[in-house]
């Protein structure tokens, strides 16, 4: 956690102090679009934490499991790749779902192409902004190339993850969800 | 006139967005609530109070570093480095290109617009948009290493890392097979 903290500000500052040398006049825009970028996540994303947290505790964690966990092996990952293509929307409501299942027990290979399907297929961008702008051929012919590619990411992930001896489940960041309650 | 890039982004349905959680977050807080009763729900609140307190800083300084990125790398640019190249060279530079392309969807799409209409490669395009969306640096950095934690982030990332010359090549042979035309010969 703190090393994304430091990381970003690093950059950030990095990117002020150019700015400051190089280009002054980019001062003023440049923190007009990240207040404009941070205004509607203010409340949308405590939301979705929020709703993701819930919804993580209701998950039948044994399905999850059973369907998309490290041993569903290739069918998983396809099943995987299908259902990151459903999502809806963009990353403040999908990551933190996605969480959810990774912590009710998914695989790493098959959240790696969940995550891949979701931002390659992106039905929400599509819809919102790729169908009307670049036409119906284009996104047909996009969607055509791309539509092995969250399978080979699962794939190479569980190659990568063998080759650099990493856990089954890798730390699932600061997203520490509580333990299912369960009458206890 | 003004180039589709220059024109502002569209009002993002906001309200709906908002109104889609408010609803994910009462009907499944309601339905833990009736199963597993109020411990539960003060769990999960617990949890997403200390993940919003983790998030924000890293989302204020990512938020910083979109709009400076948006700021001292103009579309132009960016656009000029995509045309400029062709052969697997061309595909490397529009993957680094789509890497470090900030912002949202409709910039990038408007981009791919402008350079249709400048007879840019069929293959450049789908390698620079993929790699935006699989493996853009931005997303990386605001959200997967945040919320994801770094190792599951990184080997996410290592592993989608071929993922745009794949679909790139791929775009290429289909359009040299077959003779398709799939990007539109008109500038909107």
């Amino acid at each position: 956690m703190l090393i994304s903290v430091v990381t970003v500000w690093t950059i950030a500052l990095g990117l002020a102090g150019f700015a400051l040398w190089r280009r002054p006049d980019a001062h003023r825009p440049a923190l007009a679009t990240g207040w404009s970028m941070l205004k509607p996540l203010m409340l949308r994303l405590p939301l979705a934490i929020l709703a993701a947290s819930f919804l993580s505790q209701l998950l039948p964690k044994a399905a999850v499991a059973q369907l998309l966990g490290a041993q569903s092996g290739l069918p998983g990952i396809l099943l995987a790749a299908i259902i990151g293509g459903l999502f809806p929307g963009g990353p403040m409501v999908s990551f933190p779902i996605v969480i959810a299942v990774y912590q009710a027990g998914a695989g790493t290979p098959q959240i790696v192409a969940l995550l891949t399907a979701w931002s390659v297929y992106a039905i929400h961008r599509v819809m919102a902004f790729e169908l009307p702008m670049l036409g119906t051929r284009f996104v047909l012919f996009r969607l055509a190339v791309s539509l092995l590619l969250p399978v080979i990411a699962g794939i190479l992930a569980g190659l990568l993850q063998d080759a650099l001896g990493l856990p089954a489940m890798l730390d699932g960041g600061s997203f520490a969800l509580p333990a299912p309650a369960g009458g206890q | 006139m003004p180039s589709p890039e220059d024109q502002p982004e569209p009002r993002r349905r906001g309200f709906g967005q908002l109104a889609f959680f408010a609803a994910l977050a009462l009907g499944s807080g309601l339905l833990l609530w009736r199963r597993d009763g109020l411990p539960a729900i003060e769990a999960g609140i617990d949890a997403s109070l200390s993940l919003v307190l983790a998030v924000a800083p890293v989302i204020l300084g990512a938020m910083v570093v979109a709009g400076y990125a948006k700021a001292l790398l103009p579309r132009a640019l960016i656009a000029r480095w995509l045309g400029a190249e062709s052969g697997l060279k061309g595909l490397l530079l529009a993957m680094a290109v789509g890497m470090v392309t900030p912002g949202g969807p409709f910039a990038s799409f408007a981009l791919v617009v402008g350079l249709a209409g400048t007879g840019a490669d069929i293959g450049a395009c789908i390698t620079y948009l993929t790699a935006w969306s699989v493996i853009g640096l931005h997303r990386l950095i605001m959200w997967e290493v945040p919320l994801l934690g770094v190792d599951l982030a990184l080997l996410r990332f290592g592993a989608c890392l071929i993922l745009p010359l794949i679909a790139g090549i791929a775009a290429r042979i289909l359009v040299r097979r077959f003779g398709l035309q799939p990007l539109p010969t008109r500038i909107g």
